[in-house]
């Protein structure tokens, strides 16, 4: 009996090593899937949207085109703004050819360079005024969805009163009170765009609040603050991201807008907007000059309307692969 | 007393609503000592969570309101402590696990974020030394590779683990007393039992006193050493857990026990509910708020609000006739309340 209890003990060892090593085995089975980020999940999902992937290649051949337009776009296609009086008449309304892939405009410049050019100043008027929305309107949403009561009745009233007003003609009106430019353009979009933002915000804070793990991170002792910017916000934020995208596209149609009606960039500058505007002149001799700036405006806006529809997919947690 | 780590004394937590003043809590006291657990029971809306979140000052004023009394923890009023001060006690002295462990962590970081984040705050931990201690605690709750399963979001978590790092959660700073709001509700029974027996390894070698709040009087029976029972805000009954048990003197406790399945029932017999829903605590019943679902309700019931009667020792309970030598549990009751 003696040798037994040795022998019994090994058994016993035996049985919990098998255990254990099962054990591990189910859990690396489990744990298989690579332990990946918030964003690179969401990144994994939005690569499989072709619609988002075009649109986000599309985008950034227009910024870099945009960013490096002086480095080759004047030397290849001639001064954007400037008029060459001696060649004037040779080069007014020539058709697309190969020297000028988009043709030329009534003053005989090279209509490419002018979209390229075009391009500089919607994107940036897109990109300012939608952070400058953002910026506000995270505030002003925060402050809303957080504290509710007075604080956010009066956020959201104000907000009220800009949408009661129609989006263009505010824009216009504020235009034309601040005057026509490239900076007043920027404050007028973006100062608009901001109850949409607060709104989506502010909805979007009043529905994570009341999620256990911020009652949880209270508990824990954490400050208002950091339970606004460490809980709530990171939580809250994606239909931002995706609001945001898409209202690039909005701000960019505005601008297109204003400049059209004159009162956005000044001539010669040229801008998207401007340049359909100047063409209607030549709409059955030379429709070209029209359409370049227009398809300009649609492929863009188009783009980051995409790109935000791909975002909503990608960064909806409840949508797992 | 040097004894008494929290004191709950009279407390009253109302809520000023558009349809009236609603008695969340009206009247509550009981001690709590190091080390010991105290088991909060009674149905949904009975004011359990609602003594806790006040303790803890979690209730949003408004629309609640602390109408009166108090509570002192190691002698000092939670109550009137400025908001700052009340952070350094929050998840520090004083910790809670929540009832829901699948929306209780945040979805947007890593198990190790949430676990470093109390260490951070109460113990000036730097980011390094909070992930190792994450880690430990980690270990602690027994969760395998605890170093891999650190860097792991929520969502690659099961319920029962979920739970499990909670719990770490709270434990993170070695607190004076732990809530536990339903900790295991959510939780499958197996998993259950599994949970209470962490909860209970980790109290002895931390000496953490606990606040168990639950519905099921079968979780309190095993840990708790002293039962609190509430019915409509109230508390009705409170004693150990023998007193409790085995001389039950409210007849809500005796509802409550009945409605329990027992190891010497046949198999076809039936459970014993309590009849009725618990009451509006907008228009709390005149006289002991229980008379109208009370089989043993008499006309005194309904005028007069009963005053705690002591039975013996600490063992109270707020019934006009507990304690009286006539006044027992029949076993009849049970078929009395059922028929209809």
């Amino acid at each position: 009996m003696k040798k037994d209890s040795p022998q019994m003990q090994q058994e016993q060892d035996r049985k919990t090593a098998e255990a254990t090593a099962a054990a591990d085995t189910a859990y690396d089975a489990l744990s298989a899937s690579p332990s990946r980020t918030l964003l690179g999940d969401a990144w994994h999902r939005l690569r499989k949207n072709r619609l988002a992937i075009v649109a986000i290649i599309w985008i950034i051949v227009m910024v870099i085109a945009a960013v490096t337009a002086d480095l080759w776009v004047p030397q290849r296609f001639g001064d954007p703004i400037t008029i060459n009086t001696q060649t004037l008449t040779a080069d007014r309304l020539l058709p697309p050819q190969l020297a000028h892939p988009f043709g030329t405009d009534d003053l005989g410049r090279d209509v490419f360079a002018r979209v390229v050019y075009g391009a500089r100043f919607s994107l940036a008027v897109g990109l300012i005024a939608t952070a400058i929305s953002i910026v506000i309107g995270l505030v002003l949403g925060a402050l809303g969805g957080y504290y509710g009561g007075f604080t956010d009745t009066l956020i959201m009233r104000t907000a009220d009163v800009f949408f009661a007003f129609p989006y263009t003609l505010f824009a216009i009106a504020l235009v034309a009170v601040l005057g026509p430019g490239f900076i007043n353009v920027f404050i007028a979009i973006g100062v608009l765009g901001w109850p949409s933002i607060a709104r989506v915000f502010r909805s979007s804070i009043f529905s994570v609040k009341s999620q256990d793990y911020v009652q949880a991170a209270r508990a824990l002792g954490a400050s208002d603050i950091r339970i606004m910017s460490r809980h709530i916000m990171p939580n809250s934020v994606a239909p931002i991201i995706v609001y945001g995208t898409m209202s690039i596209g909005g701000a960019i149609l505005t601008e297109a807008a204003l400049s059209f009606l004159g009162m956005g960039i000044q001539p010669p500058t040229p801008s998207w907007g401007y340049m359909i505007n100047a063409s209607t002149k030549f709409m059955t001799t030379a429709p070209w000059l029209m359409l370049w700036p227009g398809f300009a405006i649609l492929t863009t806006v188009l783009s980051f309307v995409l790109l935000g529809d791909g975002l909503r997919d990608a960064l909806d947690v409840k949508m797992k692969d | 007393m040097a004894t008494d780590l929290l004191v709950v004394e009279d407390l009253k937590m109302y809520f000023h609503t558009r349809d009236g003043v609603v008695k969340a809590v009206d009247g509550v006291s009981y001690t709590l000592n190091k080390g010991e657990t105290i088991g909060v029971v009674g149905e949904s809306g009975s004011g359990k969570s609602v003594t806790a979140m006040t303790m803890m000052r979690l209730i949003p004023m408004p629309p609640g309101k602390v109408e009166g009394g108090d509570v002192r923890f190691n002698g000092e009023s939670l109550l009137t402590l400025p908001e700052d001060k009340m952070r350094a006690i929050r998840g520090n002295r004083i910790a809670m696990i929540f009832q829901d462990p699948m929306t209780s962590l945040n979805p947007v970081y890593r198990v190790g974020h949430q676990l470093a984040e109390p260490l951070m705050l109460h113990k000036n931990l730097s980011k390094a030394e909070a992930w190792k201690r994450a880690t430990e605690l980690l270990e602690m709750v027994g969760i395998p590779h605890p170093e891999s399963r650190v860097k792991d979001y929520p969502h690659q978590f099961s319920g029962g683990m979920r739970q499990r790092v909670m719990i770490a959660m709270a434990l993170a700073c070695d607190p004076d007393i732990l809530i536990a709001d339903e900790p295991t509700t959510a939780l499958d029974v197996t998993i259950q039992a599994q949970i209470l027996e962490l909860m209970q390894e980790l109290q002895q070698r931390t000496g953490s006193a606990i606040i168990m709040i639950t519905h099921d009087l079968g979780v309190v029976a095993d840990m708790a050493d002293r039962i609190l029972v509430m019915y409509a805000g109230k508390a009705v009954e409170y004693g150990t857990v023998d007193e409790v048990f085995y001389s039950p003197s409210h007849p809500y406790t005796w509802g409550l026990i009945d409605s329990l399945p027992r190891h010497d029932m046949t198999e076809k017999g039936e459970l014993c509910p309590i009849k009725g829903q618990p009451p509006s605590l907008i228009q709390v019943p005149s006289g002991c708020s229980f008379h109208p679902r009370c089989p043993y309700a008499k006309d005194r019931c309904r005028t007069e609000i009963p005053a705690s009667r002591t039975i013996d020792g600490s063992h109270v309970a707020a019934c006009h006739f507990a304690g009286d030598p006539g006044f027992t549990r029949t076993e009849m009751a049970c078929a009395g309340v059922n028929v209809g």
